[in-house]
């Protein structure tokens, strides 16, 4: 039983047919190919899946993908290019917070995420990665490039790569 | 001193792995393939009767059962010679012997169909037999035989009371010394089974070359090794298999040795004839895939009135689940650690490995240092607290240090220690973590009590040597230099995360005076690269990066031998290299003559216009030593004794690395080693039912791992580095990865004692154990 849904994918409108049981993880990886968003464990434990949904960050396994219809998705390799994102990412590699790199790209979305939203303090930030497992960093460079990037935008609110749901 | 080591860039593969788009081998897909699923034993330990694939093969699907593959014994890890290496495994199993082993496979052109096909597969039990989970109860005579013969160096061995292996030494006089001793100290340790947690689970993928060769993209810390096994397995010639590296979710030990998925993926190309993804749930990794050793230890230690140490002697028993991986090299190795940590006069030590129905048992980082240095180092505790003698100065006067015999990766690895910067660390470490407000824990009251511990640990660079030992350790190396002078660097090397290819380029830089960015790091296959045993050991900057470096050498060579000809200079000899920052390049020159100068990409232009021919080398590097990397940990903690959590207040880690090339992701290696340390200390276990399932549920959630709110935040976390030069290494270097988590448990668990003044001897020292502790328990 096949449906139809329409999103707006990193700003671009899709329209993508789906089994109703499908999440939106598999339907990003496996029908539109966007392999940005890794698989860790594929029930909300992790993180290493996490998209943004309307500006806020999801774990993609937990949404159903029919949820999505009428919002706005954006993905790690979308982000990274952002100015915000880039700010992120140049900060995670001067900081060497990149190690294996398999949970880095959810990393990315959830402190995009939270510094669009405005959060400017840095425990907050640690509180807000807690869905995010990293076994490689000890969190510690993750951490420090949070530091820098707060930093490198000050006190601005960078533009939000995300915009307003078109439905 | 250096150009580029010891500076910070950033990694070449950052932007790709920050950015989500590298490809692991969870996301790569090959045209037309088919998905796999395996069909696992629900039973610890049965024998399977007829399998019914028929209403699978009905629905579109290829099924693989035992029958479909080479009936062929192997084992999955190939870094021991073949006399020492046990073979206990097949592909598929016709008597499973942990929940979980592998029966059959289906392989279908959708997940959906697979997933469906694996359902309808139908599947008879002879025999369903009561599982052996308790190694001391496996070796009982009247247990049954969870296995009746094994290969051993190709030769049929029989299995005695099922016990995997077994290894006994001794040195010196213990009676004798025992009987100098003032104080002498027995405790027993136990570790338990844990999960390693590399955030990519295990995976394969492959496809037929329309010439038939078998390409392999797989979570593996080795490809030449993966392919050997192929080989092995399946009969396909070495050249007709081509594994790539890709990226790799972290590792951890686990892919030291090729994954079951990796050959069940290959039987199902071989049979279906069409590409195919074979990948693990989380579950799956996670509960049929690969735990750690577990550690059943008595340690008894003896010392004078002065306080040197006089005997030490270890009882090691292993439980290795239902197949070897390493059950023999890791009793080696529990002993090479041991003996290396003190200047024991005399040593006794007793190792075995046992076989019961769980999960096989794999190396986890630190391949038993963690869990050998945490024991010794609370019997080393102990020892000076009952001379009341601080215990900093008593590590100091009896550990081995320069000029001592480093034991490497066990008895047939050893090398004479060169560089050491135990003092400086304890020394350093000991002033930053405020040593001298340590108190007794006699004198703490309240509920939330703070402790300061230590740790001193080590860890082999590699597991190389003067001697042709019981491991294979070489690795290789190509550096190319292109036309334009940019250089291409292929190694069949791989890099878990720790960021060890970015320390090669950089080595390669320094050594011909370019920028590391000139230097591109390729990701090829065994086809294209020459052997590299497996990135394991601690050894990928120390092995690794000196091969690269002769690689690099001998291409300066020929551009020096180039330059001294456009130049007109008398030989080679006459010539110097440096970096030029301004042109960004090497310059070759004549010292005193400002006419007779030219860069690194001009030689390479003029050689190539000139008919000249490439400037390249390959070459082939085996490490004659395999130097430790010291690590003396302080950590600070805190414990409510009203609920038993530990807190971590505040960590100095101090590591002695030799010359440090990268010192941000350097420093990432030690916050990781600390993490991974510190869940084992408090939280990491793997345990069963009688039925031989894990006890809990098993996901990401109920294992407990810490969060970023779990850890020291940066602030608390000081990194030191010893100022220490180890002349085997290249520029210096030693390794780092596996030091860095190898005192974390005996750091924590001093720590822990010093705030509550009981100690633990079993690991994770969870809130549980700890109230017990605290309230005079067991």
């Amino acid at each position: 039983m096949e449906m139809r849904i329409r999103f707006r994918l990193n700003g671009v409108v899709t329209e993508v047919d789906i089994e109703p049981h499908e999440t939106l993880l598999n339907v990003l990886r496996d029908k539109l190919k966007v392999k940005s968003v890794k698989y860790g464990c594929g029930i909300g434990e992790c993180g290493s899946c996490t998209v943004l949904l309307d500006g806020d960050p999801v774990v993609s396994c937990l949404v159903m993908a029919a949820k999505v219809d009428g919002s706005e998705v954006a993905t790690p390799d979308y982000i990274a290019q952002t100015e915000l994102g880039k700010a992120i990412v140049d900060s995670m590699l001067e900081e060497g917070a990149v190690q294996c790199g398999y949970c880095i790209p959810g990393f990315l979305v959830t402190i995009y995420a939270a510094l669009a939203r405005g959060i400017r303090d840095v425990d907050e930030m640690r509180k807000a990665m807690v869905g995010n497992i990293c076994r490689c960093t000890g969190y510690v460079n993750i951490v420090r490039a949070v530091k820098k990037t707060l930093k490198r935008i000050g006190s601005q609110t960078p533009r939000n790569a995300v915009e307003r749901p078109f439905r | 001193m250096y150009n580029f080591v010891g500076r910070s860039f950033p990694r070449h593969d950052g932007f790709a792995k920050a950015s989500g788009l590298a490809e692991f081998t969870f996301d790569i897909e090959v045209p037309g393939m088919l998905y796999g699923r395996i069909l696992k034993s629900p039973y610890a330990f049965a024998r399977v009767g007829r399998i019914d694939t028929s209403s699978a093969e009905a629905l579109g699907a290829v099924a693989l059962t035992p029958d479909d593959v080479p009936d062929k014994l192997f084992n999955p890890r190939l870094l021991s010679v073949e006399e020492d290496t046990y073979k206990d495994w097949r592909v598929l199993a016709k008597v499973p012997r942990y929940v979980g082993e592998p029966i059959a496979a289906v392989a279908a052109p959708t997940e959906d169909t697979a997933q469906r096909a694996l359902e309808a597969l139908r599947v008879e039990f002879e025999e369903i037999y009561d599982p052996i989970l308790d190694p001391f109860k496996a070796t009982s005579p009247t247990a049954r035989p969870i296995h009746e013969r094994i290969l051993r160096g190709g030769r049929w061995v029989e299995v005695r009371n099922n016990i995997a292996a077994e290894l006994r030494y001794s040195e010196g006089y213990l009676e004798t010394e025992e009987e100098r001793s003032s104080v002498v100290v027995e405790r027993k340790f136990h570790v338990p089974r844990r999960y390693h947690t590399q955030l990519e689970p295990k995976g394969a993928v492959c496809k037929l070359e329309p010439d038939g060769t078998l390409v392999v993209w797989t979570t593996t810390q080795t490809i030449h090794n993966t392919k050997i096994l192929i080989s092995q397995v399946y009969g396909i010639p070495m050249n007709r298999i081509d594994v790539r590296k890709v990226p790799l979710g972290g590792g951890f030990g686990s892919s030291i040795h090729t994954n079951l998925v990796t050959l069940i993926a290959v039987g199902l190309c071989l049979k279906s004839r069409k590409p195919v993804k074979l990948v693990l749930t989380r579950e799956e990794d996670m509960v049929h895939d690969h735990v750690s050793f577990e550690f059943y230890m008595r340690v008894r230690a003896g010392a004078t009135k002065d306080g040197s140490i006089t005997f030490g002697e270890l009882e090691n028993v292993i439980d290795v689940g239902a197949h070897q991986v390493q059950a023999y090299p890791i009793l080696g190795t529990s002993l090479g650690w041991f003996i290396s940590l003190y200047k024991w006069r005399a040593v006794r030590y007793y190792g075995r490995s046992v076989y019961t129905n769980k999960v096989p048992s794999c190396a986890i980082r630190g391949y038993g240092a963690p869990e050998i240095t945490w024991a010794v180092e609370t019997v080393v505790d102990e020892l000076a607290e009952e001379l009341k003698i601080d215990p900093l100065e008593f590590r100091l006067a009896n550990y081995r240090g320069k000029g001592e015999i480093f034991w490497g990766q066990g008895p047939t690895v050893k090398s004479v220690i060169r560089s050491d910067g135990v003092p400086e660390l304890m020394a350093r470490g000991s002033e930053l973590i405020g040593w001298k407000r340590r108190e007794s824990p006699k004198v703490k009251t309240g509920r939330f009590r703070r402790g300061i511990g230590v740790g001193r640990g080590f860890h082999t660079s590699g597991a190389g040597g003067p001697l042709s030992g019981a491991i294979i350790d070489y690795t290789g190396a190509i550096v190319k230099v292109n036309e334009d002078g940019s250089v291409d660097y292929i190694t069949a090397l791989q890099d878990h995360g720790g960021g060890t290819l970015d320390a090669h380029a950089k080595i390669i830089a320094e050594e011909l005076k370019i920028p590391p960015s000139r230097v591109r790091i390729v990701w090829s296959g065994t086809s294209t690269t020459v052997y590299d045993v497996c990135t394991h050991a601690s050894r990928g900057v120390f092995a690794g990066g000196e091969a690269a470096r002769r690689a690099a050498l001998e291409v300066k060579k020929k551009v020096l031998e180039y330059a001294s000809r456009i130049l007109d200079a008398v030989s080679p000899e006459a010539l110097r290299i440096e970096y030029d920052r301004e042109l960004d390049d090497a310059a070759i020159f004549v010292e005193g003559a400002p006419d007779k100068r030219i860069t690194l990409s001009e030689v390479a232009r003029t050689a190539w216009q000139r008919n000249w021919g490439s400037i390249s080398a390959s070459v082939s590097y085996r490490a004659t030593v395999a130097p430790p990397s010291f690590t003396v940990y302080f950590v600070e903690v805190e414990v409510d004794t009203e609920t038993g959590v530990v807190r971590p207040i505040k960590v100095v880690a101090g590591a002695d690395v030799g010359t440090v090339i990268s010192p941000e992701l350097a420093a990432g290696q030690i916050h990781g080693g600390f993490a991974i340390g510190w869940s084992w200390a408090v939280g990491d276990e793997v345990s069963y039912l009688e039925n031989g399932v894990p006890a809990h549920r098993m996901s990401l959630a109920d294992y407990k791992l810490p969060t970023s709110m779990d850890l020291p935040s940066d602030d608390d976390f000081v990194v030191v580095f010893a100022s220490t030069y180890e002349p085997y290494g290249p520029f210096g270097a030693k390794g780092l990865g596996e030091a860095a988590s190898n005192p974390v448990i005996a750091a924590v668990a001093n720590a822990i004692y010093n705030a509550i003044g009981v100690r633990l001897y079993e690991i994770p020292m969870t809130p549980e154990r700890i109230l017990r502790a605290i309230k005079g328990g067991d």
